[in-house]
C-alpha cells in the first residue's frame, strides 16, 4: 500500500505516453524528474494514528486518555461533540467583535482588526477546543466553501458564515451546509451572486458552485449548465434597503430572470422565483458526482490518499446517509481505512495548532502567533482564490523555514502571548521527546539536539520532519 | 474592420515582414536543427554544450504569472474593431483618435489597430524602444473555463489539462538542462507558497523575502543538518535544499531600494529578483505571481479596480527594466495568465471567465515593438463557444521560443509534452 511518489510518476508517465502516443518524451519525463520525491515511511502506533487524524494532534495525556476510553467510545465522543466550549476558551472567543456583532456595526471597526480576530477564534477552537473533529472539519469545509477575508466587506460577515454555514453544519448534512453557504452573505459577496441579475448573469457563483462546492470539474456540466445556472441565481442578494433586516440574504423578484431554465437535463419551469435556486441546490447535493468530490477530498485529508475503491466506497455511505457527514467519517476512521492511510503532510495552520498542542503551550493566539502562521503563508480566511488553500505537500516546501523560526521562538517561549511550561510535560528529555512525538524511537532527536535542555530537545522534535507528517 | 472567419488577419505591424512564425515546415525543421547543433546530445542523454552556447550561459527567466484571468481585451485593446466597442458599451476604451469622453478614455496606440490602456502608460516607452513586445489571442486549449485547470494546464506546460503529467514546465526545463553553476538557487518562486510550475523541481525554492530569509537563531542550524540529513520524503528534500539556499544567501548583500519600485507586491519581489540576478548566485528562473484579476463585477474602465491592477503590473515591470539596466540583456520577462475574458459585459458591468487573452514579453532578446496576433476577430461568428476570444496562438510556442533562443540546452520537446511548434519568432 505504500505507494512512493517515485513509483506513482513512473505508472503516471507511462499512461501519458502511452495517451499521447509519445513514449521517448514520458520516458524522458521520467528520466529527468528528481528520483527522491517520497512520502515518509515507517509504521505509526495506532492511538496516535487515530488522535492524530481524527484531531490536529494529541495534547500531553490526551493518548493516555484514549487509550483508557478506547477508540470506540473515542470517536462517539467526537463524532457527538456535547456541551459548551470549556468556560476558558469561551471568555477568550467573547472578547472577539468578529463573532459578536453584525457585519453592518463592524463596518466601524479596522478590517485589520477583525481579519486579525477571525484569525485569533480559528486558532484558539483548534488548538483548545475538546471537539477535535468538528474543528479538524471545520477546516475541512472553510477550504471547500473559501471565503476571501479581504474582498470587500467580507472579513465583517466571515464571523457569521463561520458560526452559522460552517460550524453549524460541520457535522451535520451536506444539502443543509451548502442551502446555509449559498444564502450566506459572505459568499453571495464573495462570488459575486448578490449582483448577479437578469440580462447577462453574473456566471461566477454557478461556476464555482459546481465546478468546487458540488459535482467538481470533471463532474458532468458544460458551459450551457453555467448560464443556466447563473440564471437560476439571479435575484438572490444581500439586504441593503433602509428598515430592512440590513446585510442579511434578501431575494429580489425584480431582478430574477423567470423564464424556463434546463439544468444538468432537468427542465426547471418558468415563474420558479427564488425556488429555482434552491431546487438547483437539490438538484447538486443530491448528484452521485457531488458525493464523489466530497468524498474524494476528505478521503485526502483525512487519510492521506484518493484511491479509487476506497473513494466509491465512502460515496456510497454518503449517498446512502442522504449527505449526512457523520456516517462518512465514521467510515473514514474505520480500522482498517486507518491502518491502509497514507501519511498527510501538515499545513501551516495544522502545524502551528499541533505544536501550541504537543507542547501544552497556553496562547492568545493574537497578533505575534499570527505573524509567524503568516510567514509561513497560511494567513487563515486569506487565501484569495475559491478552492481554498492547496493540499498537496509539493506546495508548501518553501515554509521550512519559517516553521523552523517559529518552534524555536516557541521552545524558547518568545512568542508574546504565548506562554509554555515544558518540565510541566516531563523533565527528562529522552521521555520528553517520545511525549511530543508521541512514539518510543527519539534516537534521532537525542543526535541532533545537541544539548539536553529541554527547549533545545522541543525545538529539535517539532522543527524535525517527523512533526511535519500525520 | 471586418474579416471572413475562414481567413485570419494577422494584425499589422510596423514590421510585420520580420514576423517570422508564419514560416513553411521546412524552415521550421532547418530552425530546429541549428537547435540539435546547438545542444547535441551524448548516449547517456547528458547535454553537452558547444562552444558557443557555452559562451552565452544563458537568460533568467521571469515568468509572471496573473491569477485569475486577466482581461488582455483591456489591456491591448483592438480598438479598430467595430465588436469589441459594441460588445462592451461601458467598459470600451475608445480609439486613439477618438478624444469624444476625453483623453482618458483613449487607448494608446501600438500599431493602428491595438491600443495599449492608458493605465499602463509607464510600459508605452518600452514598447516604443523596442524593449517589449505583446502576443494577443494567446492561450491555452483549456475548455472548463476554471481558473483551476486553465492555471493546472499551463504550469504544467499542457495545452488542455490531464492527468499523468504531475511536474511543474519550469521543474522539467531545469531537468532538461545543465546546472549553469553548482547552486541550490537555480530556481525561485517568490511566493510563499510553491507554484504548480515548479512542481518537482530540485534546486528550486519558495521565499517571500530575502531579508527574512535567515534563521532566526543561527545556532539551530547544526541541529538542522542533521535532522535533515538523512530521509527521502518530500519536506526532508525539501528541508536540505532551504539549508543549502540558506548558506548561499548569507553570502550576498542584499539591498533594497524601495523608492526604486512601486509599493505594491509585485514590485516587492521583483526587486528582489533583481538583487538574486545581480548577484549571481545562479539563478535561471524566478516564478512571480499577482492575485486579483477575477474582475466579475465593476472592473472599471479608467478608475476602479482593473486600471488600478493593469497600473500596479505596469508600474513594477517599467521600474524592474530600469533597475535592471544593462543587466536586461541577460533577462527574458514573460507575463502570463490562465485565460482571458468573455467579449461582452455582463450586467455587473464585469467580464466572465473567456478563453484568449494577452501574454507580455520584456528583455534584452525580444522582438520588440510590436503586437503578435493571429486575430481571429470579435464579430459573433469569430468567437469562441459562448463567446470568447479564440485561442490562435499556443502560450507554449512563446514559452517554447524563450527556452530555445535563451536557454541554450533546453529541450522544449521534454518541457511540453504534446507541443509541437507551430509559431516562433518572439525572441531574436
Amino acid at each position: 500500500m505504500k505507494l512512493t511518489r517515485r513509483k506513482m510518476l513512473g505508472l503516471t508517465a507511462v499512461a501519458a505516453g502511452t495517451l499521447a502516443g509519445c513514449a521517448p518524451v514520458a520516458r524522458r519525463l521520467a528520466a529527468d524528474l528528481p528520483s527522491d520525491v517520497s512520502l515518509p515511511t515507517g509504521d505509526v502506533e495506532p492511538t496516535l494514528r487515530l488522535v492524530n487524524r481524527v484531531s490536529f494532534g494529541p495534547t500531553p495525556g490526551e493518548l493516555a486518555r484514549v487509550k483508557a476510553m478506547g477508540r470506540d467510545a473515542y470517536l462517539e465522543e467526537q463524532l457527538n461533540p456535547e456541551g459548551d466550549e470549556p468556560i476558558s476558551l469561551l471568555l477568550q472567543l467573547q472578547r472577539l467583535d468578529a463573532y459578536r456583532m453584525d457585519a453592518a456595526e463592524m463596518e466601524e471597526l479596522p478590517e485589520e482588526l477583525i481579519l486579525s480576530q477571525l484569525q485569533q477564534g480559528t486558532l484558539l477552537r483548534a488548538a483548545y477546543s475538546p471537539h477535535q473533529l468538528r474543528e479538524r472539519m471545520v477546516e475541512f469545509w472553510s477550504d471547500h466553501f473559501n471565503i476571501y477575508g479581504r474582498k470587500g466587506s467580507a472579513a465583517f460577515r466571515k464571523g457569521t458564515d463561520d458560526t452559522e454555514v460552517i460550524r453549524k453544519n460541520a457535522l451535520g448534512n451536506f444539502h443543509d451546509l451548502l442551502a446555509a453557504s449559498a444564502h450566506s452573505p459572505a459568499m453571495l459577496a464573495y462570488l459575486d451572486n448578490q449582483v448577479n441579475v437578469k440580462g447577462v448573469a453574473n456566471e461566477n457563483y454557478a461556476r464555482e458552485l459546481m465546478e468546487l462546492h458540488t459535482l467538481g470539474v470533471h463532474g458532468g456540466y458544460t458551459q450551457h449548465d453555467v448560464q443556466q445556472v447563473a440564471r437560476c441565481f439571479t435575484g438572490w442578494g444581500i439586504e441593503n434597503r433602509f428598515l430592512h433586516a440590513k446585510g442579511k440574504f434578501v431575494f429580489d423578484p425584480e431582478k430574477h430572470d423567470d423564464g424556463p431554465k434546463e439544468v444538468l437535463g432537468h427542465s426547471i419551469g418558468a415563474g420558479g422565483g427564488e425556488a429555482d435556486g434552491d431546487l438547483v441546490l437539490k438538484i447538486l447535493a443530491n448528484h452521485p458526482n457531488t458525493a464523489k468530490f466530497v468524498c474524494a477530498k476528505l478521503c485526502r485529508r483525512f487519510l492521506g490518499h484518493t484511491d479509487d475503491a476506497t473513494v466509491a466506497k465512502m460515496a456510497d455511505v454518503f449517498l446512502a446517509n442522504r449527505g449526512e457527514i457523520k456516517p462518512v467519517l465514521k467510515f473514514i476512521f474505520s480500522e482498517e481505512n486507518l491502518s491502509k492511510s497514507q501519511p498527510s503532510q501538515k499545513r501551516p495552520f495544522d502545524f502551528v495548532v499541533s505544536a501550541l498542542r504537543a507542547t501544552g503551550a497556553q496562547s492568545d493566539c493574537g497578533k505575534p502567533l499570527q505573524e509567524h502562521l503568516e510567514k509561513m503563508g497560511q494567513a487563515v480566511y486569506q487565501w484569495p482564490m475559491p478552492d481554498g488553500y492547496p493540499v498537496k505537500p509539493e506546495a508548501w516546501t518553501g515554509t521550512l523555514l519559517a516553521r523552523w523560526n517559529f518552534v524555536a521562538a516557541l521552545s524558547k517561549g518568545e512568542i508574546k502571548g504565548t506562554v509554555v511550561d515544558l518540565p510541566k510535560i516531563e523533565k527528562r528529555s529522552q521521555e520528553f521527546a517520545q511525549a511530543i512525538l508521541g512514539k518510543a524511537d527519539v534516537r534521532h532527536i537525542e543526535t541532533a539536539s545537541q544539548k539536553p535542555d529541554l527547549a533545545s530537545v522541543a525545538t529539535a522534535c517539532l522543527a524535525s520532519p517527523d512533526f511535519q507528517w500525520r | 474592420m471586418s474579416q471572413g472567419c475562414e481567413s485570419y488577419r494577422v494584425a499589422e505591424s510596423k514590421r510585420s515582414e520580420d514576423f517570422g512564425w508564419q514560416i513553411s515546415r521546412r524552415g521550421l525543421l532547418a530552425t530546429l536543427s541549428l537547435g540539435a547543433l546547438l545542444g547535441a546530445r551524448s548516449a547517456l542523454g547528458q547535454v553537452v554544450l558547444s562552444e558557443d552556447a557555452k559562451d552565452h550561459q544563458g537568460d533568467v527567466i521571469v515568468n509572471v504569472f496573473l491569477r485569475g484571468g486577466m482581461d488582455g481585451l483591456s489591456a491591448v485593446v483592438p480598438y479598430a474593431e467595430d465588436a469589441y466597442h459594441r460588445a462592451r458599451p461601458n467598459l470600451r476604451l475608445r480609439s486613439p483618435k477618438d478624444a469624444s469622453q476625453g483623453a482618458a478614455y483613449q487607448a494608446l496606440d501600438l500599431d493602428g489597430f491595438f491600443g495599449l490602456n492608458p493605465a499602463m502608460a509607464a510600459l508605452l516607452p518600452l514598447f516604443k524602444e523596442g524593449k517589449m513586445s505583446f502576443v494577443h489571442a494567446a492561450g491555452s486549449g483549456d475548455q472548463t473555463r476554471s481558473h483551476f485547470e486553465a492555471m493546472n494546464a499551463m504550469e504544467r506546460g499542457m495545452y488542455q489539462m490531464r492527468g499523468g503529467v504531475q511536474t511543474g514546465w519550469i521543474a522539467r526545463h531545469l531537468a532538461s538542462t545543465p546546472r549553469r553553476t553548482e547552486t541550490p538557487l537555480r530556481a525561485v518562486a517568490l511566493s510563499a507558497t510553491m507554484p504548480d510550475s515548479l512542481r518537482g523541481a530540485s534546486h528550486a525554492t519558495a521565499m517571500e523575502s530575502l531579508t527574512d530569509f535567515r534563521l532566526a537563531d543561527p545556532e539551530m542550524r547544526d541541529m538542522l543538518v542533521s535532522l535533515y540529513g538523512s530521509g527521502q520524503d518530500v519536506m526532508t528534500q525539501a528541508g536540505r535544499e532551504t539549508l543549502d539556499v540558506l548558506q548561499k544567501l548569507s553570502k550576498i548583500d542584499v539591498k533594497l531600494d524601495p523608492k526604486k519600485y512601486p509599493a505594491n507586491s509585485l514590485g516587492q519581489a521583483l526587486q528582489q529578483v533583481a538583487v538574486l540576478i545581480r548577484s549571481n548566485v545562479g539563478l535561471e528562473v524566478a516564478s512571480l505571481e499577482m492575485g486579483g484579476w477575477d474582475t466579475h463585477v465593476a472592473q472599471g474602465t479608467v478608475n476602479g479596480w482593473l486600471p488600478s491592477y493593469l497600473k500596479d503590473l505596469a508600474a513594477a515591470l517599467a521600474a524592474f527594466e530600469a533597475d535592471m539596466g544593462p543587466d536586461m540583456k541577460r533577462v527574458t520577462v514573460i507575463v502570463q495568465t490562465e485565460f482571458g475574458r468573455r467579449v461582452e459585459e455582463n450586467t455587473g458591468l464585469g467580464t466572465d471567465h473567456g478563453r484568449a487573452s494577452t501574454m507580455f514579453l520584456m528583455g534584452g532578446s525580444v522582438k520588440g515593438g510590436r503586437v503578435f496576433a493571429e486575430w481571429p476577430g470579435l464579430e459573433k461568428n469569430q468567437l469562441d463557444e459562448v463567446g470568447d476570444l479564440r485561442v490562435t496562438t499556443d502560450y507554449r510556442d512563446v514559452l517554447a521560443d524563450a527556452l530555445t533562443k535563451r536557454a541554450p540546452g533546453s529541450n522544449p520537446t521534454a518541457v511540453f509534452p504534446d507541443w509541437t511548434a507551430k509559431k516562433q519568432g518572439f525572441f531574436a
